[in-house]
């Protein structure tokens, strides 16, 4: 990973869902409360290139992570993030509440609206309007900065093996494997292993 | 609070947000069973010792739990312990059912080093020998880099043995996923849409590759057992694409060598139509076809209910060449070694067909047609398999490829 922040054992990977990125990220960080793991570094100019992210933005399995300030552009020196579709919530798993919203971008190359679209993907996390958690009014009081201020994003090249997940692994079972488990008595044929 | 990135703490496992335990194999095996077999204390407890014949697979989920992050597979230790003395069968059974290996084992490899062995397993319920398969799998490592004998791997740890087949191993659980990614699963971003339609069409596709099997089986008496079970083979549409890349490595000596059957390369290539000559067209377009063909009908059940209906679907795949790829598949699973068959040379015989006229396609297309309709007499045991070769005189199917078969 090449952070020196966190020390786990390896095999670890910085893999979030939605729910934890708007949860223990996005949020925390909207509430100017320190994030943990302190990992996902704060990029004020947005948006970026795609490949200027290296380097400046936490990464983990081929994927970048930032926060930044919503900006109402985003269009950058050669191009331009585009929605690939409507804006999505993100809910939690145990209560099924609404805690922010996802949306999709592409990154083109070239002008709008006539930009060439390429292999990068950014994920766009926002906090619903109002505050996340719908904390009680007492707390109202520090909430003054816009939780809608900040995002917090993920961006991705497409084309990249999926890879590092399940560590080579998979978790299918390979056709042959299906194909053997069909014949009877596999534990009676001597194969080599 | 502390610094907090460590695992324990007070002997419960804290594990950041966002972190998941996704370990490669490298690591599996290089790091974590490495030091497991060494008798070196592993820092942190991540994986634990499980006792495999006392656990069922959905105990697991709870013994190996890390952190408080939803997982979806699971890691633990386990010491493989032989049935019997003599044996060569690892005893795996639990109260509910056990543990069934799969074919080979494959290579784990670091670089280009080989540094272990894993073994794929699947769980069934019940006993042995009627067990019902589920969605269980686990993979098993174990050390093993060839040439350096285990002692030097076990070093001076008093419970490591010699034999390969004994000692420790780490595991991996999981559930077979079977059609669609989720959508918000950490790995699979939202981008992903039109994969998940894929999959989902090849789910739903491949029941009908089901049923083309299944009545495929039923007429070829010493295979229907085989190719009933073989159903579940397709069961994962998505997985199918890899069967034929696999299989000429692996099942080419167990099963018939068939030619390629050469219509990616136009009809008239006879040069290609050898025993060891192998392509393989992708599944994708079987499934997708199938489901956007207006000609093809299924019940509610997504079953096909006759020949025409058959006929139709297999006669809707024409233009995309799947066929071919359909035949191909039939062909692997007709575990026969009598039945030597091989494509005779495309010659001017016409099989009368009686559909062909819903099969007559532009020129370039007509040899194809040929050629599934010779195939589709190769596979079909029965002469009037079909019931659409109504036409078809004996005498012509003697000096066809029939001939060839020896059922």
């Amino acid at each position: 990973m090449g952070d020196n922040k966190v020390n786990l054992p390896p095999g670890f990977r910085f893999y979030p869902t939605d729910e934890e990125l708007v949860v223990h990220f996005l949020h925390r960080k909207a509430s100017l409360l320190p994030c943990h793991p302190d990992v996902i570094p704060d990029l004020e100019l947005y948006p970026y290139e795609p490949w200027e992210l290296q380097g400046k933005a936490w990464c983990e399995g081929s994927k970048w992570y930032f926060y930044s300030r919503k900006a109402s552009s985003r269009t950058t020196r050669s191009g331009y993030w585009h929605p690939v579709r409507p804006e999505e919530p993100v809910f939690t798993s145990s209560s099924c509440r609404e805690v922010g919203f996802k949306q999709c971008y592409a990154f083109h190359s070239g002008e709008s609206p006539h930009g060439i679209r390429m292999s990068w993907i950014m994920h766009e996390y926002r906090l619903p309007v109002g505050g996340a958690s719908g904390r009680s009014p007492r707390r109202k009081g520090l909430m003054k900065i816009d939780p809608t201020t900040w995002v917090l994003c993920r961006v991705y090249d497409s084309e990249d093996e999926d890879g590092g997940g399940g560590g080579g692994g998979g978790v299918e079972l390979s056709c042959l494997d299906e194909v053997f488990l069909s014949l009877d008595d596999m534990d009676e044929i001597s194969l080599p292993n | 609070m502390s610094r907090g990135m460590n695992l324990s703490i007070n002997g419960q496992s804290q594990v950041p947000p966002g972190f998941r335990f996704h370990p490669t194999e490298e690591e599996l095996l290089h790091y974590y069973l490495r030091k497991k077999v060494a008798c070196e204390k592993i820092d942190l407890d991540v994986i634990r010792e499980v006792d495999l014949n006392k656990l069922e697979p959905w105990d697991i989920q709870e013994m190996c739990r890390i952190g408080s992050t939803p997982q979806t597979d699971w890691y633990f230790f386990s010491h493989k312990d032989r049935k019997y003395p003599t044996g060569t069968r690892m005893n795996r059974a639990t109260t509910a059912g056990f543990w069934k290996a799969t074919g080979r084992d494959k290579i784990i490899r670091s670089g280009s080093r080989r540094i272990g062995l894993r073994k794929t397993l699947v769980f069934y319920k019940g006993r042995a020998p009627h067990g019902q398969k589920s969605d269980w799998i686990m993979h098993e490592y174990r050390l093993d880099d060839g040439a350096a004998s285990n002692n030097e791997i076990i070093g001076v740890c008093p419970a490591g043995d010699a034999m390969s087949e004994e000692g420790w191993v780490v595991c991996r659980v999981f559930k077979k996923k079977n059609y669609v990614k989720t959508l918000d699963s950490p790995q699979s971003p939202s981008g992903s849409l039109a994969e998940a339609r894929l999959h989902s069409l090849s789910g739903g596709n491949s029941a009908i590759l089901n049923q083309i099997l299944s009545y495929m089986g039923r007429t070829c008496e010493s295979k229907s057992d085989l190719l009933d079970k073989l159903n579940v083979v397709v069961s994962d549409g998505a997985n199918l694409n890899k069967l034929s890349y696999q299989t000429k490595d692996n099942l080419s000596s167990r099963f018939t060598h068939l030619p390629r059957l050469g219509s990616s390369l136009g009809p008239n290539d006879h040069s290609n139509i050898k025993p060891s000559c192998y392509q393989y067209q992708p599944f994708d377009d079987v499934f997708l076809r199938a489901d956007e063909s207006p000609a093809f009908q299924v019940n509610q059940h997504g079953m096909i209910r006759d020949w025409a209906t058959l006929d139709r679907l297999v006669a809707s795949q024409l233009n995309g060449q799947a066929e071919v790829s359909l035949q191909k598949q039939q062909s692997y699973f007709v575990d026969d070694p009598s039945m030597s068959t091989s494509l005779p040379p495309h010659d001017d015989e016409k099989v009368p067909f009686p559909s062909q006229k819903r099969l007559t396609r532009p020129e370039s297309h007509h040899d194809r047609d040929h050629d599934h309709q010779q195939n589709l007499h190769m596979y079909g045991c029965d002469n009037d398999f079909w019931g659409i070769t109504t036409s078809t005189s004996p005498s012509s199917l003697s000096d066809g490829p029939l001939r060839y078969l020896s059922a």
